[in-house]
């Protein structure tokens, strides 16, 4: 006999495993410090790339005035600043990143956590009959 | 009301029982108009003005993920604007670069609201990106109708300064400096990147409150916000924003709220029921509100042929071609716009 109620369910259970359920899964197969650790480290990379652009944009932009005042500027100076910069800019990142990895860790773990209960519950109706 | 609300059902049903073919339409007319639009506006590299290339495109990008139509769009832009001048191409690709890097990876999904808002400056409505976005996505969509503002507003400034760019090598400095000084003194987009990101926010906010008629309120509040954002913004900045274009855009953008919200978010607040109950840890106090639907229209059909089975157990010949000729056509008479209809 075919059990309306069990069909809804595995059709659920189904449609998130096939959809969202498969990122989460992703998520939630590392510890949660290595997970947010890994995004730190992505974050890092992709906040460095991003101030070597903006930086060298600026560079670009200001070539003839660099050249002009290559030997009176002071280099050490110069670098100092775009690397307190850098590590402001660094720093903001590194932070919405660990946010928003903690956030997404969190949801997914949490809807997987129902995915699971639901499947508890699947097995228990198939107890049942 | 209830025509419309069983067109909306009509309209549901039919995505969902043919999404496997909507979808890859959809997003085929996307990357088509988008990739058009990249080549009328831009359109600097012959090569790629050739309709089978953007018809090749975008069937490429009918069965590739979403974000396929922001590459292609990026890479065909890049490839229009490097034509012009490869110095001023490199800024484009790294205004792209630092998009993807420091926000697109976080949330590829938001890459259809960026190829979007430049789609919608093109068709002189961009009023209306922060308000639907708003209403369909999170907090983070404010950024991107903020970097879909910014990629617009680059792409307009190589189109508006395309005459002053020689792609010369003594000129290269100048031209560098013209697109970037350009591109930040630009007070209309300013004035439209704040306006946007409070707009979004502030429809999400309201979308969201657990308050009757939330989301009137929200399409109501988010054009009325962007009115007077981009209003003042641009008469303090003097941006030259046009006073007409910006009350129509707002009103619109307050009209295709009310559509999504139709689609989206149709209750009946005059069904609305209040129960409270208890249990051992809480006081609960629920509030429900009716989905407005309407019952679908039964269709019985009614089969008037013989089925298989009485024929074979009659041990007659089941009618097929012959049906009008042998003795069961007189159960049927074929009208003239092939009805059928019983004798009686």
């Amino acid at each position: 006999m075919l059990n309306e109620d069990r069909v809804i369910l595995m059709t659920r259970m189904a449609a998130y495993e096939a959809g969202e359920g498969k990122k989460h899964m992703n998520v939630v197969r590392f510890f949660k410090g290595d997970y947010v650790a890994v995004g730190i480290l992505k974050a890092m990379v992709c906040a460095t790339v991003s101030y070597a652009l903006i930086i060298g944009l600026y560079i670009y932009y200001n070539f003839d005035v660099f050249l002009s005042n290559m030997y009176d500027m002071d280099i050490l100076e110069f670098v100092r600043g775009i690397l307190i910069k850098y590590a402001w800019f660094l720093g903001i990142y590194v932070l919405i990143t660990y946010i928003v990895c903690t956030i997404r860790y969190n949801y997914s773990r949490r809807k997987l956590k129902r995915y699971y209960k639901n499947l508890w519950v699947l097995k228990k109706m198939y107890d049942k009959q | 009301m209830t025509q419309l609300l069983e067109l909306r059902d009509n309209i549901k049903s039919l995505f969902a029982k043919y999404d496997v073919f909507i979808f890859p339409v959809l997003k085929f007319l996307m990357a088509m108009v988008t990739l058009l639009m990249i080549n009328s506006k831009l359109g600097y590299m012959s090569r790629l003005n050739n309709f089978g290339i953007v018809l090749i495109i975008a069937l490429a990008c009918s069965f590739l993920p979403n974000g396929a139509i922001l590459f292609f769009a990026a890479l065909v832009s890049m490839a229009h604007v490097f034509a012009l001048s490869p110095e001023v191409a490199i800024i484009i690709a790294v205004i792209y670069m630092l998009i993807y890097l420091l926000y697109l990876r976080f949330t590829p999904s938001e890459s259809l609201c960026i190829v979007a808002t430049p789609i919608m400056f093109v068709m002189h409505i961009p009023y209306v990106v922060p308000v639907v976005m708003g209403l369909i996505g999170g907090p983070a969509s404010a950024l991107s109708v903020v970097c879909g503002v910014i990629v617009y507003f680059a792409l307009h400034t190589v189109t508006v300064n395309a005459a002053n760019v020689s792609g010369n090598i003594s000129d290269l400095m100048s031209e560098i400096r013209l697109i970037i000084d350009s591109l930040l003194g630009n007070k209309q987009m300013i004035v439209l990147v704040v306006a946007f990101a409070v707009v979004t926010i502030t429809v999400y906010v309201i979308r969201r409150l657990p308050i009757e008629h939330a989301w009137t309120l929200a399409e109501a509040s988010g054009a009325f916000f962007c009115m007077l954002i981009v209003l003042i913004g641009g008469l303090v900045q003097n941006a030259g924003f046009s006073i007409i274009g910006i009350l129509f855009g707002c009103i619109l953008s307050f009209a295709i709220g009310k559509v999504i919200e139709f689609f989206r978010f149709c209750v009946d607040y005059t069904r609305t029921e209040r129960v409270q109950f208890e249990d051992d840890d809480y006081y609960y106090f629920v509030k429900a509100v009716p989905k407005m639907n309407v019952a679908a229209p039964e269709k019985k059909v009614k089969n008037i042929n013989r089925s298989h089975k009485s024929y074979v157990a009659k041990g007659r010949k089941e009618p097929s071609e012959e049906i009008y000729e042998d003795e069961y056509a007189e159960d049927f008479l074929m009208t003239e716009d092939d009805d059928i209809k019983i004798r009686n």
